[in-house]
């Protein structure tokens, strides 16, 4: 198959957003060849790097006439290939729309270009004592609108929500080109909640090019705890005894052995102790009154469970460097091995035990090393496999393990991704949670978007009749 | 049609499926005469009975308890579908804070079960604690709790619905965090029936908290209220709600929360907020509270325990027995322009020479940018009605114009019909057809009501 695309087709993208800003370059395009999931690569065509609402829709007009895919993409740190041109189609990247267009301090509100930086909106809205709430552990390189596409979450979602609880309105070019505001806040219009189902839809409705936010108020005051177990099943219990205790915290965050010591020995070491099964972050925020008692009445759970030690941080920068760590988690395991399959799943909380149990069995049936770290109190786990993938062998196996992880979370009533997205990696995995009806409906509600299946195709939805 | 109906739906469904048709006469919206209503005891025998209306072409208005069917409009039907068998607790495990039930399960019922644990769903429609948990997700509209906790969409984590052409779907699940496929969780909920009937629904519980206190500030007028509104919505204190009333009237009326005989409509405007919480945050946000507007002259009402949370639940029936109810929508911080708006709104019946009797009473949810307007003793002659139509067109230009919406939810069936329910729907308009037909191909779903 020739993959460049047709000169006229060039200058016709060239001439709306300038002949620098296509990319056909190969060493240039190989950038665009995965996301942070390195199992799956494939260079696009062609790059093109618009830097308005009105240049992204003239670019999807030019692709739609032509009958070419465009594949939208932020900053490429997704995590389950959801940016990739696996068709043979244009890669339309928003890293030049990067401008924050309002900040609306008296509505909690702000209006962005999608390719703005996550933590670049918080530092905005700091002067305010506001902030955006969602904050993946990528959150210093990726995109409000990849957030968007991927209805990210992040340790602190288990009080504030994911993503899409934030997005007020959206601005989206739509395949064809057309241009629709949806939402907006100050309306309750008579509509479906269409910005609700943008938010998740993985690129494959058309591009969010403009992104309306709710900012939500600095918590005045946090208390954070970090405590240690022999066994990771203690902490998994002692995440339950917190929450059947009543208490609301913002984050209950696991991290294991493996991953400890490849934090431990990377930059982002933060002083979790490497001697432990797991350690336990849980945080608490909010008025400063009563933070105590709740961080108190945390520390017994712990204690109770069997937590070897529970210790609270003293410092403002000893809590930013344990989240550091927690942050960074999935970078410093690069030190484990060569490759590193990421896992998302989700499982209700009480499950957590067995579940856990139960990957670490398979991960040893299948000689893999696994390293986790998760969301506990989201039950969203992200068991991670380190391999190295010119071993044939190994990354079968850990394509096999992988595929009964999901089965076992699934059965536990979970499901195959909890904020990573499916993409392309997890297509195969959907008949494990929607039913073909189903399957019909969800393809039916992108084809309402995306009449001529141009739009990132190849994603989230498996291919009729299969499995895969 | 309605007896040829009600002999086809008999060959389709148990008999005890269908209500008698002396009972049938409560639930008819707008004063249509005997209704056929039905009440499915299984998704599988919903699930016949809607593809068996899709071939047919019945049309079908989804309910629950059929407490708010005036809701969203005039609808066309042919048969109301209600969820009250499909009511039981299908799934709770207290732990997980989780818990799924079938749609027909009134919100009372649902608060007896969980509040047993320690737990609650912080959701309070305006319908009431009657109302079934499908009809609050169907319709997605909140109450006064949205300051602290956000609209009901975000606690559902996923439902089970029948189509509008019979087959049985499922979105979300029942945890927390989930981004497998499209989110058609968050496309069903606020979809008003229009796409098929919600048969259960998952959704997350929060920790019941320890105190419940409410504070009220009385003015002769609003006026003197919004500016200290719009600082307690900006000041980023957690409450959990922040009501401006005017006028107050009855639902403050005493200090048992119980509603007092004789519903009067003079008592100068007022501020509630409610605080929520472990007895120590709630104890520093009341002083901080005080503090910061002890200005002199200034008396606080207080309740707290179950004499707040009784005051509330009577609070939630505010649009009860009102003719029409208004809803208008703009940025929080525009709270003032909407409230000049029923200054105008005042007027209208004196313009009209039918001041008398005629009382407007108005709510917002002040950290919101939502004011609701329930006007009662307007429906009294044609040219009144005609007078409050073209204000209420022109009103609901103005707000379209600031970014902001208008709808009706309860009217007159001839101001809904002139007005109209809903305001414009947008460059939106071919995306909602398109996804209705997904669901409902044959357009019998609740159609006239809503958008499609």
């Amino acid at each position: 198959m020739n993959n460049a695309l047709a000169p006229t087709v060039l200058r016709e993208l060239e001439g709306v957003v300038g002949k620098e800003w296509v990319l056909t370059d190969p060493d240039r395009l190989l950038v665009y060849e995965s996301d942070a999931q390195t199992a799956h690569n494939r260079a696009p065509r062609a790059v093109v790097l618009p830097s308005s609402t009105a240049e992204v829709a003239s670019v999807f007009r030019i692709l739609h006439h032509h009958g070419i895919p465009m594949v939208p993409r932020g900053a490429g740190t997704g995590l389950s290939g959801g940016a990739l041109a696996i068709t043979g189609g244009v890669v339309v990247g928003t890293s030049r729309m990067n401008r924050i267009l309002e900040v609306d301090p008296d509505n909690r509100r702000a209006l962005v270009q999608c390719g703005v930086l996550n933590t670049d909106l918080t530092d905005a809205a700091a002067p305010y004592r506001l902030h955006y709430a969602p904050d993946p552990s990528s959150q210093t390189a990726c995109t409000i609108g990849g957030n968007v596409a991927e209805n990210s979450g992040g340790p602190h979602c288990l009080k504030y929500g994911v993503t899409s609880r934030y997005i007020t309105g959206l601005r989206v070019v739509l395949p064809q080109g057309d241009v629709v505001w949806l939402g907006g806040q100050g309306r309750e219009a008579p509509s479906y909640d269409l910005v609700g189902l943008f938010v998740g839809s993985e690129g494959c409705f058309g591009l969010a090019a403009e992104v309306e936010v709710a900012l939500t108020p600095d918590p005045e005051a946090t208390r954070t705890l970090l405590a240690m177990f022999e066994t990771l099943e203690e902490a998994g219990k002692a995440v339950t005894a917190i929450i059947g205790a009543g208490l609301l915290p913002a984050a209950l965050e696991i991290v294991d052995r493996n991953t400890i010591k490849a934090v431990e020995a990377s930059i982002f070491a933060a002083g979790y102790p490497t001697d432990v099964a797991a350690a336990l972050v849980v945080e608490f925020d909010g008025l400063d009154a009563g933070l105590d008692e709740e961080a108190y009445q945390a520390a017994r759970c712990c204690e109770r469970e069997g937590a070897r030690e529970v210790r609270q941080t003293r410092s403002a920068e000893e809590r930013m460097a344990l989240w550091k760590g927690r942050k960074k988690a999935f970078g410093a395991m690069g030190r484990l091995a060569p490759d590193l399959l990421v896992q998302d799943a989700t499982v209700p909380r009480t499950r957590l035990p067995g579940v856990l149990a139960k990957i670490l069995e398979i991960a040893e049936r299948y000689d893999l090393q696994v390293a986790n770290v998760f969301h506990a109190g989201d039950g969203n786990l992200h068991p991670n496999l380190v391999y190295d993938r010119r071993d044939p062998d190994e990354t079968r196996r850990v394509e096999e393990a992988s595929k009964e992880m999901m089965a076992v979370c699934v059965e536990a009533g979970g499901t195959i991704t909890g904020e990573h997205g499916v993409g392309i990696d997890k297509r195969k995995y959907m008949p494990l949670v929607f039913s073909p009806e189903e399957l019909d409906v969800l393809r039916g509600v992108k084809e309402v978007f995306d009449s001529q299946g141009l739009c990132n195709p190849g994603k989230v939805l498996p291919e009729p009749g299969g499995t895969t | 049609m309605t007896d040829s109906l009600r002999r086809a739906v008999g060959d389709l469904l148990s008999p005890e499926a269908i209500l008698p048709e002396d009972e049938s006469r409560r639930w008819c919206p707008g004063g249509k005469a005997n209704p056929v209503v039905v009440a499915p005891s299984s998704q599988e025998e919903l699930a016949k009975l809607l593809a068996q209306a899709s071939r047919e072409g019945w049309r079908v208005l989804p309910a629950g308890e059929g407490t708010w069917l005036h809701g969203g409009g005039p609808a066309k039907f042919d048969l109301i579908v209600s969820t009250r068998r499909l009511s039981g607790m299908e799934e709770y495990e207290p732990a997980d804070l989780t818990f799924t039930a079938g749609a027909g399960i009134t919100l009372s019922s649902l608060g007896e079960a969980t509040e047993a644990h320690g737990q609650w769903l912080p959701v309070n429609p305006p319908g009431g604690r009657l109302g079934s948990l499908g009809a609050a997700v169907s319709l997605g509209v909140g109450g006064s709790l949205c300051q602290l906790y956000g609209p009901p969409r975000d606690h559902i984590l996923g439902l089970s619905m029948v189509s509008g052409d019979g087959r049985i779907l499922r979105w979300g699940g029942r945890v927390v965090k989930n981004v497998a496929g499209f989110d058609l969780t968050r496309l069903c909920i606020g979809s008003w029936g229009s796409l098929g009937v919600i048969t259960s629904v998952s959704a997350h519980l929060f920790p019941l908290p320890e105190s419940d206190v409410t504070l009220i500030l009385r003015a002769p007028e609003a006026g003197f209220l919004l500016p200290v509104a719009q600082s307690l919505a900006r000041s980023g204190l957690p409450l959990a709600a922040l009501e401006l009333l005017d006028p107050l009237d009855d639902a403050a009326g005493n200090r048992d929360g119980e509603r007092a005989a004789g519903q009067s409509g003079s008592s100068g405007a007022g501020l509630i907020l409610r605080l929520l919480g472990s007895g120590a945050q709630v104890a520093e946000m009341e002083a901080r509270i005080r503090a910061e507007l002890s200005q002199e002259g200034r008396e606080w009402d207080r309740w707290d325990g179950a004499s707040s949370r009784t005051f509330h639940q009577v609070l939630d029936g505010w649009e009860e027995r009102s003719e029409l109810v208004l809803r208008m929508s703009l940025l929080p911080s525009r709270l003032e322009d909407l409230f000049s708006e029923v200054d105008g709104l005042r007027r209208i019946p004196g313009e009209l020479g039918a001041e008398a009797g005629v009382e407007v009473r108005a709510a917002a949810h002040a950290g919101a940018g939502i004011l609701r307007v329930a006007v009662s003793g307007a429906e009294s002659s044609g040219r009144v009605l005609e007078g409050w139509a073209s204000a209420l067109g022109a009103l609901r230009e103005r707000l379209e114009e600031s970014g902001g919406t208008l709808t009706l939810s309860t009217a007159p069936r001839s101001l809904a019909r002139e007005v109209g329910s809903w305001g414009a729907v947008g460059e939106e308009a071919p995306l909602l057809s398109g996804i209705k037909s997904r669901f409902d191909p044959q357009g019998i779903m609740a159609p006239g009501r809503f958008v499609v």
